[in-house]
């Protein structure tokens, strides 16, 4: 291992949340966890503005860990790790009256490690290891009140993030199966997929995995169920840093020097398909939470579309143009999460001054010209090519705009009864950090990466492309407000109770299965099996001489 | 609730239970150590009468009626295996002069009284495993016992006869692996692993879950037979899921006994092991249910337990072998763990309606006993697996299947997860 400074900045990354963590045994240090929250990710970010594309390899008793700090994994670092922070400083201030602050703490953490794991990590072992950290501690923070609503969310997430789990188990055990060197590298068993005998289920694992995270339809159930029951900065974390955990995924894992047209083309689909289901059931909702869950699900669909079209056509430019969408999606949605949670302590005659950042960020997401929205949509040009593709992605941007301008109209009624109330500061700056970030952060990456040129971003031509959808999506507002009435009442999680209704009638199935127990486990039976486990085992090996 | 009271617990006002409980776990220790060493299937059938009649009594220390049942139970279904077991060992003595295990390995042949000997043996082992459907005694037997009593039961005592079996079909007659009669053996696993999941998914008392959990992490242990098939990538993948299945049985044997020592110290707390009612306890003991968590965790398989490297080991020669309907029985077991682990879990976290009182205090040290053995069943995941060489110890020919590679090929055999490490030399 060399000594070089950012490597060990890497390593501090995991290592003082994990500190932090440890010292949530000592009395004195959990009582005061929560207010120290911020800390934790400050290593990550210094890792990630340090940057360059560094490895570093340690073979330690479980193996070779690789961490890797490429430059899509670098932009998704500092930028998670600068929502982590605000949320952090945020959290406090607003669960100050609540019970289980150590528990959330220590849930906060757990998903911290692994949020930063799965951004660095280059192996498939420490990889599974970071994925497993951001989904299954995340429980304890969505669950924070114990209502009956949260229970079902978090039993669902959970079932899901488990499915998802078994899915990439699978999927990584084939991909270092058919790696003959052995290797856990990633690059290693991505370079030895093409000649796998089971490429193609480790590709439909490996996208089913990653996409459950992501979000994609129709594995999206768990999100906005999820996003509706946690605390405003949990909820702030998870759809903006935490979610990109699939991105990540999908960047690092799906093959794109290969160029497979069909499988870009299942995955560009699926995104599709995604993007426009999120808008559609989206405008339905009422909840502002919610309708930011089903913006995620559109926003993720977008992403693995972009994804699939780098795929389908073998472009290398799709990571960091993803890294970059993303980047801007972790803000946005972050801050539109803390701003929910102060417009509910605001009164409606201060409502104002919190609700134009509030339309700033959601029309950003929608690509309104000039902001890191219309930024994000111009990076992403490239991979989606010009073809139809290309114009449904542009039409999703209109949809969004529409979904987000149907947000704003929801959130405008969740503000508290109180008019004269205002939000505390401890709320109300830590947002305002977070909105101004996710103005600024995007042109900041956008001129250092090179995503793109400040010609593309800023011609007369490429102002009017952001322009359009954002006024289409204006008159489809204008007229889903006249039409509201007629649209149906959609449940949180849509399809999730079709799904429940499955398992409940699974779940008869258990009951045949006790009474077959019940009869095995008479005196009689058990002597006749035992008997009969005799025979056959002798008859089965006669049989095989 | 006399019968919720570990007899290890100091203050305790029953000598004798107490005094018996020691002696017991002395012998079933001396018991395992010989099982684990012997080297004469007349020794081995010795020592495995011994592990019975010492781990019997376990069951019912608190004397009610209830665990004497249990115990009564146990007794005669493990005589049946024992029976079973030295009838095969009869006829193989009688048929070939010998039951040192090197020399018979040599003589044995594929024939009519090895056959009926092997089948014999192997199924009195599979009744003292417990082995589904061979599992009647288990839960009432796991579920009575005081809970250190239980976690030994569980987490070792079952473990001895499935070393046997082990025995048996790796050194005894490994000729028998490539055969369809091991696919009955995991297909018996399979249906441990579904059926043992489904019901401790369906169970109302939380040791009771914990031991049907037992019944299916047993059948995992039985996966590993037909992977050993000789005839596909042979080597490479009869390692994995040796090591794989090894790494199985002790990390299930740290996470159960962790398991059963909480629910015996929440029993304690609250009075009763209902899952409906197990609202808050979380609030008053966190230690022990923490210790709880993550054992549930080594058992779901999430990484870095030991269950984890073990379900990936064993996954990888399912691969590796072609079997692939393992692989998804594993994975719906996995699944089902999740899910009856969760039931558990989710209720401890949720609040109380209104403050739990104890009924007695649980001494810290008690907590940070099942902790450790938690902790050591998820830190099993991090450990070199040369550390497992110690599974070796007591054959004195290092029988092929258990033949590690040598320790020249770098810092890479060092990894736990490359299973190049396995392609070792015959």
């Amino acid at each position: 291992m060399n000594g070089a400074p950012q490597l060990w900045l890497l390593l501090l990354a995991t290592l003082l949340p994990a500190a932090m963590l440890f010292g949530c045994a000592l009395a004195g240090f959990r009582q005061r966890i929560l207010s120290l929250l911020w800390i934790a990710p400050i290593p990550a970010l210094a890792a990630a503005l340090v940057g360059g594309t560094q490895t570093l390899v340690w073979d330690c008793p479980l193996g070779r860990i690789t961490l890797t700090l490429d430059r899509p994994g670098a932009i998704l670092l500092g930028v998670a790790a600068l929502l982590w922070i605000g949320s952090g400083v945020y959290a406090p201030r607003y669960l100050r009256s609540e019970p289980h602050g150590v528990r959330f703490a220590v849930c906060w953490l757990l998903t911290l490690i692994g949020n930063i794991g799965v951004f660095i990590t280059a192996d498939l072992a420490s990889f599974y290891l970071a994925f497993a950290l951001v989904s299954v501690p995340a429980y304890g923070l969505l669950v924070h009140d114990a209502t009956a609503k949260t229970q079902r969310a978090g039993a669902i997430y959970m079932a899901l993030t488990l499915l998802g789990e078994t899915f990439l188990l699978i999927g990584f055990i084939l991909m270092a199966a058919a790696t003959p060197s052995g290797s856990l590298a990633i690059r290693d068993c991505l370079a030895a997929l093409p000649a796998s005998p089971w490429r193609n289920p480790t590709l439909a694992l490996l996208i089913a995995g990653f996409g459950l995270k992501a979000g994609l339809v129709p594995l999206h159930v768990w999100m906005p169920l999820t996003y509706t029951a946690a605390p405003a900065p949990a909820a702030s974390v998870l759809s903006g840093a935490v979610v990109k955990a699939g991105v990540i995924g999908l960047i690092r894992f799906v093959p794109l020097d290969l160029g497979l047209p069909e499988w870009g083309g299942v995955l560009a689909s699926a995104g599709l398909l995604s993007a426009f289901y999120g808008v559609v059931v989206g405008i339905t909702q009422a909840n502002p939470k919610t309708v930011l869950a089903y913006s995620s699900v559109s926003q993720m669909g977008l992403i693995a579309a972009v994804v699939g079209m780098g795929l389908a056509n073998n472009d290398r430019g799709t990571p960091l143009a993803v890294a970059f969408y993303a980047a801007h999606h972790i803000l946005a949605k972050g801050a539109l999460f803390l701003g929910i949670g102060v417009v509910a302590a605001t009164g409606s005659a201060r409502l104002w001054g919190v609700l134009f950042p509030a339309a700033v960020l959601a029309l950003g997401l929608g690509g309104l010209p000039l902001t890191g929205g219309a930024l994000a949509k111009v990076a992403v040009k490239q991979p989606l090519g010009s073809g139809a593709v290309s114009l449904l992605t542009t039409l999703s941007a209109a949809g969004s705009t529409l979904l987000m301008l149907h947000f704003l109209g929801c959130l405008k009624k969740a503000a508290t009864p109180d008019d004269k109330e205002t939000a505390p500061a401890g709320l109300v700056l830590p947002w305002l950090a977070m909105a101004l970030a996710a103005v600024v952060v995007p042109w900041v990456l956008y001129l250092a990466t090179g995503v793109g040129t400040l010609y593309a971003a800023l011609s007369p031509g490429a102002l009017w492309e952001a322009l359009w959808p954002a006024l289409i999506g204006t008159l489809l507002a204008i007229a889903l407000r006249r039409w509201a009435e007629f649209l149906p009442d959609v449940p949180e999680g849509d399809i999730v109770v079709a799904g429940e209704g499955a398992a409940r009638a699974t779940v008869s199935w258990g009951a045949v299965l006790e009474r077959a127990d019940t009869l095995l486990q008479r005196w009689p039976v058990a002597c006749f099996s035992l008997l009969m486990v005799a025979i056959i085992l002798v008859a089965l090996m006669l049989s095989g001489r | 609730m006399r019968g919720q009271r570990s007899p290890c617990h100091r203050g305790v006002s029953e000598p004798r239970a107490s005094l018996v409980f020691w002696v017991l776990l002395m012998a079933v220790w001396a018991a395992l150590n010989l099982v684990f060493l012997g080297d004469d299937l007349f020794n081995l059938y010795v020592a495995l009468e011994l592990l019975t009649f010492a781990a019997v009594p376990l069951v019912c220390l608190d004397g009610r009626a209830e665990t004497l049942a249990a115990a009564l139970r146990y007794l005669l279904f493990a005589l049946f295996g024992s029976v079973l077991y030295l009838l095969g060992t009869a006829l193989l003595y009688g048929g070939y002069g010998t039951l040192d295990i090197v020399l018979l390995s040599d003589r044995v042949r594929p024939e009519l009284i090895a056959f009926i000997a092997v089948g014999l043996m192997t199924t009195g082992l599979l009744a003292k495993t417990a082995l589904f459907p061979l599992h009647l005694w288990l839960p009432p037997a796991h579920a009575g016992a005081p809970p250190a009593a239980s976690a030994m039961l569980s987490g070792l005592v079952v473990k001895g006869s499935f070393f046997l079996v082990v025995r048996l079909w790796f050194d005894v007659m490994p000729w028998l692996l490539n055969q369809a009669a091991s696919q009955i053996l995991s297909t018996l696993g399979g249906g441990a692993i579904l059926m043992g999941s489904v019901l401790a998914l369906r169970q109302a008392r939380l040791k009771l879950l914990i031991a049907y959990s037992t019944i299916a992490q047993i059948g995992y242990l039985f996966l590993m037979f037909p992977l050993a098939d000789g005839s596909t990538s042979a080597q490479f993948g009869s390692s994995v899921a040796l090591t794989g299945g090894f790494l199985q049985a002790i990390s299930h044997a740290f996470a159960k006994a962790a398991m059963f020592m909480s629910a015996g110290l929440i029993a304690e707390a609250l009075g009763h092991d209902r899952i409906a009612e197990l609202r808050g306890v979380s609030q008053l003991l966190p230690v022990t249910v923490f210790a709880f968590g993550v054992a549930a965790l080594s058992l779901v398989g999430l990484p870095p337990s030991g269950g984890f490297v073990a379900k990936w080991l064993l996954l990888t020669a399912v691969i590796t072998a072609g079997q692939w309907w393992w692989a998804l029985v594993m994975l719906v077991g996995g699944l089902l763990a999740g899910g009856y682990m969760f039931r558990v879990l989710a209720g401890a976290m949720e609040d109380a309606v209104e403050p739990l009182i104890p009924r007695m205090s649980v001494p810290r040290s008690r907590e940070l006993v099942a902790l450790a053995l938690a902790l050591c069943s998820m830190l099993l995941g991090l450990l070199p697996l040369r550390a497992f060489d110690l599974l070796r110890i007591g054959r004195q020919h290092a029988s092929e299947a258990l033949t590690k590679p040598p320790h020249s090929s770098g810092a890479a055999s060092n990894a736990t997860l490359v299973p190049l490490d396995f392609a070792g030399s015959r």
